[in-house]
């Protein structure tokens, strides 16, 4: 999984490869470091640096390493983008399907099948991995509204 | 000599009675059989011969309840087959809380007792030194518990998901193989005697929910009811939108799991090259554990494989009780 993480480092010797330690312990591959030496606050130096690491526990681990060796953590982000299917058992109108994907998903394709007598709504849909549960869920809510039954996929 | 009792003496009951009589196994004697109208007991045991039909035409049938058995001391060991309530967890609940209050052995199928009150039962069992087995409970004679319980003693399971209910799984694969309709596959499963007349347990859900409860509680250490998951059917699902997912590559399977702490049953989008895409009245459960990764199980979920589990925990019961006389 690739993570972004933007730490606060203050600006001293050695501050930077103490974070890259606890990363690199925990299987992290660090793809890229971005160093806003200009965008001082509060008296630190935030450093963004996307990683590959094997597994959320790894990431959970470097952050906890990261942390306890007193370096802040300002913010982490999955630049993970999941693509996806879903099937929706019943009948919904596309405006109330729009509503849940705005601003957290993008739909690839939707169509429409089984007629009226057993109607089904088929979605290809791509989601920040960090977005994907909050938007499932929205979609099964408004499933249940409907009367409809929301087939996730399973990995 | 263990005395065994069988408590439920219906399709499992006879079964293993015929299991236990044909190769008797060294130190256990089957002493007591009974159904929910009264018990015959042989202090010198049942051989394969003198094991009845129907128990109450038996001449030395008793017109009693079976707790008359735990309570007059005349058992070691009862297995508890009786018809599942996951509602109140009774009759079997009744019998185990007061087979483990006296320190008696208890092997059981019945997922009502444990859905309802597993962590009392397990503190009774521990406070009286008697050992609780329940592996067929679930996945039939999948040995999943055992499997925790030794070959992965030295890892941590994580996560636990599955496909839990044969009944539902051989609708949706006579639904995917076929285009039947739902009410056709599912008549098509009475007939063969897969389903119940009244299948809405299986379909709403609810006999998988009552496994991912057992599951949750005896392998991730939870305490968890059947209220704590989140339970969607197949009733909804269609020929037409079965056949959706196998334009796609998939199918959909009834699916149950525990994810960081969340229990839920609901039909998936299963790829065909899933581990978990097992067809029929198969099951599948898969763990994901810290060391050893995923590992999945498959088998058959129900029948006569549910005899297997069955012995394999009379057989431990057995060992251990051999390994507390010669001492530690």
């Amino acid at each position: 999984m690739r993570i972004r993480l933007t730490l606060g480092l203050t600006d001293r010797p050695g501050t930077l490869l103490t974070a890259l330690e606890k990363i690199a312990i925990n299987g992290g591959n660090i793809i890229s470091i971005i160093h806003n030496r200009e965008q001082l606050t509060a008296g630190y130096v935030p450093v963004s640096l996307s990683v590959e690491f094997p597994s959320h526990e790894n990431f959970e681990r470097a952050r906890a390493g990261i942390e306890a060796s007193g370096i802040p953590v300002l913010s982490t982000e999955s630049l993970e983008r999941n693509i996806e299917t879903v099937l929706i058992i019943g009948s919904m109108g596309v405006e109330k399907l729009r509503s849940v994907f705005e601003g957290r998903g993008e739909v690839i394709s939707l169509s429409y099948g089984g007629g009226s007598r057993s109607p089904y709504i088929r979605i290809l849909f791509s989601v920040p991995a960090d977005y994907r549960e909050s938007l499932l869920s929205s979609l099964e809510l408004l499933a249940e509204e409907n009367n409809c039954l929301v087939v996730r996929e399973e990995f | 000599m263990i005395r065994c009792g069988i408590i439920g003496y219906g399709f499992l009951g006879t079964r293993l009675a015929q299991a236990l009589t044909d190769y008797r196994p060294r130190g256990l004697l089957l002493t007591a059989l009974a159904n929910s109208k009264g018990y015959i007991f042989s202090r010198d045991g049942f051989d394969k011969q003198s094991l009845p039909r129907d128990l109450s035409t038996h001449r030395g049938f008793k017109q009693d309840t079976p707790l008359q058995l735990i309570e007059d001391g005349l058992l070691d060991l009862i297995v508890v087959l009786t018809p599942t309530n996951v509602y109140t967890g009774n009759p079997g609940l009744t019998y185990i809380r007061e087979a483990l209050r006296r320190g008696i052995d208890v092997v059981t199928a019945d997922k009502g007792p444990l859905v309802v009150a597993y962590r009392e039962l397990i503190s009774t069992a521990k406070s009286a030194g008697a050992s609780l087995l329940y592996e067929a409970t679930v996945g039939g004679g999948i040995p999943v518990f055992s499997l925790a319980r030794h070959s992965l003693r030295g890892d941590r399971i994580r996560s636990v998901r599955g496909i839990l209910n044969g009944t539902t799984n051989y609708i949706l694969t006579r639904m995917h193989f076929e285009g039947l309709p739902l009410d056709l596959a599912l008549k098509e499963a009475q007939m063969m005697g897969l389903a119940e007349r009244d299948p809405s347990l299986d379909l709403g859900g609810i006999d998988s929910a009552c496994k991912v409860v057992i599951l949750a509680n005896a392998l991730l250490g939870m305490d968890k009811r059947l209220d704590d998951v989140y339970v969607k059917g197949i009733t909804q699902v269609t020929s037409d939108a079965v056949m959706a997912a196998k334009e796609m590559g998939m199918t959909i399977k009834l699916v149950g799991s525990i994810e960081g702490g969340h229990l839920y049953v609901a039909p998936r989008l299963v790829r065909l090259n899933h581990p978990l895409c097992v067809h029929g009245t198969l099951n599948a459960i898969q763990f994901r554990t810290e060391v050893m990764g995923e590992l999945t199980l498959i088998g058959k979920g129900a029948g006569e494989s549910t005899v297997s589990a069955l012995l394999s925990d009379i057989e431990w019961i057995i060992d251990r009780r051999a390994v507390s006389r010669v001492g530690p």
